[in-house]
């Protein structure tokens, strides 16, 4: 389509690289450098406007995932390495974003079955991996050590720093040189302000990739739609600060009540189409990687943005 | 079933319904306890200990406020305890209201002397049949040739007008007339015999919602012969002004309205023994208040002011008899009050605006008056905006674990030494410390911020090894003066979550400042001065209120505190009229933004929280400040 639409933006996305070839000194196949856009997404046809990425997440404890996603995958959820693998082979995911749910267990201490997790999945694929860590302040610091340490040289994008809790992560990602997530609760100001209180204990602009926070489709989407384009707007207008690429991930799309009312039988169809029609939409307010659980809405979105006519993969770094 | 209290240590003793709480007992039995959250059980002030009795309290839910030790002495909040059976209850004196420091400064800028009461006394020739003229005209007459108004333009009121025949011819035709400058014209107030024009007295009064302040003036010579304040005493009927209001539309105005009044008197005794004088020698009162005080005092209804669209009565200048007011002064005084603008911006902002002057400069100032709400003006001689919102108590010490108001032994200023992280604070009176107060928060988050102890959103750093960073049971925290250092035996500390209500506060007053400028179209640069008025104006560290982007960043020798503006500006109106007479010309031309309708105040509000503000191009100097700062510690 493309339209033909001109700003008077002088900024640009600072670009981020995720995941490290075997030249860079890791073991993925690929290397995506994502970021760099000059302009809102979908506008032309230009190879500088990729397709976003998406993220197929999994996790190592899958009580606490969608019962909807342990149908669908069957036995699968029970084996990282096959469900990591599956997640690029078969799916045709661009990445693998793990959530180390294990650690969610009350008073958690198993930190080298969480490295081994991380070493599980990172064997299963070659494709960039996305770390995500524990949920409680008091055993970040050790998680994040042992995720940066097994992960080094592979470039992870860690998950995920917010204003309450970012000095753990940050010390693993500057210790181990990743990238990390950092999220704010759907505003361009409190986005910002992680984004300053990040730089100010070293982390590279780089090195980030803001999360908006998602709200599902009907659920509140439409403030993180606004958020984003602010987030964006400010960027191109020449706020560093918030001049770095965006994730977006919409769990929520699995547990609301139009899936949990839906027939059983459409269930499923149900929440593809809730998980798809959020991503595209985060897609189109800028996101350069989108996170989604069901396997169906991957191929779903690759149509989608194949027929906005983007450039055909994301943009790869060998 | 009544319940007998006895309260320590002054056992003073009352009864009262099982199920009242200890803080209505208490405030029943007139013993007047700190509640700066209005007895919501937020401020955890109000702590007395119930020494025997059976009582009803939720310890687990206030369990922040109070260590073991004090939990297991029976401390409890007075306002959430209720009244089970007889009891026995010890008041500590830290939970009383106590002495508060007033702010008392004469003006720093000379004011003509030009006061609208004046006296004469005057001589006359007794009529004769060669000159027949009656009475007044003769008195009038003698009064214009004593240098007072043209005789034609003075009024006598038949109150007046009774009494000179007699008074005439009593004092053998030597009397002293009082002449007043009213809205109307002068007026002739009153008349005595013999020579006492020497003694002629006004008062400049700021009624403030918790304090009085009364400045006694010497109407003849111009010096200021007395000073006093003291509570407003209708702290009885509701801490803050909604509950007045509430309390006015349950149970009648009319009580409020005794109660300024009282307050008021209580405030001119005082000054009038200081000083020596007679309280009917003084002949006018002049009265700066915020909105709903003035409607109060002269007793008109406030209650539609509260409720939207949210319009006061009058927006303009009122002269009152005193007599009618319940005034105790000389009973044919008068009462001027200061105009309002709206339910928030009353006429003790346009005080303010007087005192500094902002009304008469082509420069644009911007007038910051901080108190539990605040108003935030900005304009020139041409055209004003101002606005108003509520910054909650944090500034002043509320809502704050160890805040405390401006009494003995509450921190004002505080350094931190970058490398030890030692406090070096100093105290109001000297005394050991007790708390800390507004100013000294805001030095406190000044420098836990340059020493990098807190991030720019006010999260302490546990991670530094140091025994002043801590964790309690609640929040990291920062102790300021350990236990045997201080004067209540434990730790001062302040915690994160007192920090994050400062940063609310100042974030709410930033970002009102910014919507004002925007509403105008002009940025930090074109403000030529900030003034600062209100309590702590006169304490506040000027750089450390632009570190925390508390106010937009100037250069600092262009920030003032102008103090008690209110009673500067009641003062200044007292003693020259032609500045009096451009109040309502100032009123009126104050255009009020409701920030609850303006949809970019919310986020303003976002990016202001954040210290010194999201956008650190608005503090340039505070930016280069800080990361020298943090170089300097890496």
């Amino acid at each position: 389509m493309g339209f033909n639409v001109h700003f008077d933006w002088t900024g640009s996305i600072g670009e981020v690289i995720l995941g490290a070839t075997k030249s860079d000194g890791g073991s993925r196949r690929v290397s995506y450098r994502i970021g760099g856009g000059t302009t809102l997404p979908f506008l032309d046809k230009n190879p500088s406007s990729p397709a976003p990425l998406i993220a197929f997440e999994i996790c190592d404890n899958p009580v606490f995932w969608s019962p909807i996603i342990r149908n669908y995958c069957g036995e699968l959820v029970n084996n990282l390495q096959e469900w990591a693998k599956a997640g690029d082979a078969t799916y045709g995911a661009d990445m693998i974003r793990l959530y180390l749910t294990s650690t969610r267990q009350r008073n958690f201490s198993d930190f080298p079955a969480v490295g081994k997790a991380v070493e599980t999945a990172l064997s299963a694929t070659s494709l960039p991996l996305i770390i995500e860590g524990s949920n409680d302040p008091k055993i970040d610091s050790d998680i994040f050590q042992k995720c940066g340490e097994v992960g080094q040289g592979e470039r992870l994008l860690l998950g995920t720093a917010e204003a309450s809790r970012y000095r753990s992560i940050a010390a693993a990602a500057l210790a181990y040189n990743h990238a990390l997530i950092a999220q704010s609760p759907i505003d361009v100001n409190l986005a910002k302000q992680l984004n300053i209180l990040l730089r100010e204990i070293g982390i590279q602009r780089d090195h980030v990739v803001i999360d908006p926070y998602t709200g599902t489709l009907g659920y509140g989407f439409e403030y993180s739609y606004s958020a984003m384009e602010r987030i964006r707007f400010s960027a191109l207008k020449g706020d560093t600060d918030l001049a770095m690429p965006m994730i977006s991930s919409a769990p929520d799309t699995l547990t609301i009540k139009e899936v949990r009312e839906a027939d059983l039988d459409g269930q499923d169809d149900m929440a593809v189409k809730w998980e798809f029609y959020t991503s595209l939409a985060a897609a189109v307010a800028g996101a350069e990687i989108v996170c989604v659980r069901h396997p169906k809405t991957i191929g779903m979105l690759k149509l989608a943005f194949a027929s906005l006519k983007t450039g055909t993969g994301s943009m790869e770094v060998t | 079933m009544m319940r007998s209290i006895t309260f320590l240590p002054s056992y003073r003793k009352i009864d009262v319904d099982r199920g009242t709480t200890i803080l209505d007992a208490a405030q029943h039995a007139g013993l007047n306890i700190n509640v700066v959250c209005g007895g919501l059980g937020k401020c955890g002030k109000c702590v007395v200990f119930v020494q025997s009795g059976k009582t009803e309290f939720d310890q687990q839910k206030h369990s922040r406020f109070f260590t073991e030790e004090e939990l297991k002495n029976g401390a409890c909040l007075a306002c959430a305890t209720s009244v089970q059976g007889d009891l026995l209850v010890f008041i500590p004196e830290s939970t009383m209201i106590q002495e508060q420091k007033i702010l008392i400064e004469g003006l720093e800028t000379e004011i003509e002397f030009h006061p609208s009461v004046r006296k004469y006394y005057v001589e006359l020739e007794p009529p004769t049949l060669a000159n027949p003229s009656p009475d007044l005209s003769r008195l009038l007459w003698g009064i214009q040739k004593s240098g007072g108004p043209v005789a034609e333009k003075m009024y006598a009121p038949l109150e007046t007008l009774r009494e000179i025949p007699t008074m005439l011819r009593h004092s053998d035709w030597k009397v002293t007339g009082t002449i007043a400058l009213v809205p109307g014209g002068y007026r002739l107030i009153d008349l005595q015999e013999n020579d006492t024009s020497k003694r002629l007295y006004g008062a400049a009064i700021d009624l403030g919602s918790t304090t009085v302040v009364v400045y006694l003036w010497d109407l003849v010579s111009g010096k200021v012969v007395g000073v006093a304040s003291n509570y407003n005493k209708q702290i009885s009927c509701g801490e803050d002004i909604l509950a007045r209001v509430n309390f006015a539309r349950k149970n009648g105005l009319s009580k409020l309205q005794a109660l300024a009044a009282e307050s008021i008197n209580t405030a001119l005794t005082t000054a009038s023994n200081t000083a020596g004088i007679d309280r009917d020698d003084i002949y006018e009162v002049v009265v700066a208040g915020n909105t709903v005080m003035t409607h109060m005092l002269l007793g008109i209804d406030p209650a539609y002011m509260i409720a939207e669209p949210y319009v006061p009565v009058v927006r303009r200048a009122l002269s009152v008899a005193a007599n009618r007011l319940g005034i105790a002064c000389n009973p044919n005084g008068g009462v001027f009050a200061f105009p309002a603008v709206s339910d928030f911006i009353g006429g003790d902002i346009i005080a303010d605006i007087l005192s500094c002057g902002m009304s008469e400069s082509d420069g644009v100032s911007l007038l910051i008056d901080i108190g539990t709400n605040f108003e935030v003006v900005l304009g020139n001689k041409d055209w004003m905006f101002s606005c108003a919102g509520a910054a909650g108590p944090a500034l002043e010490g509320g809502e704050v674990l160890f805040g405390m108001r401006a009494n003995p032994g509450a921190i004002d200023k505080i350094t931190i030494d970058p490398e030890t992280l030692t406090p070096v604070f100093s105290t109001i009176n000297g005394i050991k410390p007790r708390g800390i107060t507004g100013s000294g928060l805001i030095d406190l988050l000044a420098e836990l911020l340059s020493t990098c102890v807190i991030d720019r959103n006010g999260r302490i750093n546990t991670g530094i090894t140091n025994p002043r960073i801590r964790t309690s049971s609640h929040f990291p925290e920062f102790v300021v003066a350990w236990a045997q250092d201080s004067g209540i035996g434990k730790d001062i500390v302040i915690t994160e979550n007192d920090i994050k209500n400062l940063i609310m506060s100042k974030a709410s007053v930033h970002a009102a400042c910014v919507t004002l400028m925007k509403e105008a179209g002009i940025s930090r640069h074109d403000i030529s001065t900030i003034y600062f008025a209100g309590a702590f104006g006169n304490y506040l560290n000027k750089k450390n209120a632009t570190t925390i982007g508390l106010i937009p960043e100037i250069p600092y020798d262009q920030i003032k505190n102008i103090g008690n503006g209110a009673v500067t500006g009641a003062n200044i109106a007292l003693i020259n009229r032609r500045k009096r007479k451009t109040l309502d010309e100032i009123a009126s031309k104050i255009a009020y933004i409701e920030l609850n309708a303006e949809p970019a105040f919310m986020d303003e509000y976002t990016s202001s929280a954040f210290l010194p503000h999201t956008d650190l191009s608005l503090f340039p100097q505070v930016q280069k400040m800080l990361d020298a700062c943090r170089i300097q510690r890496e």
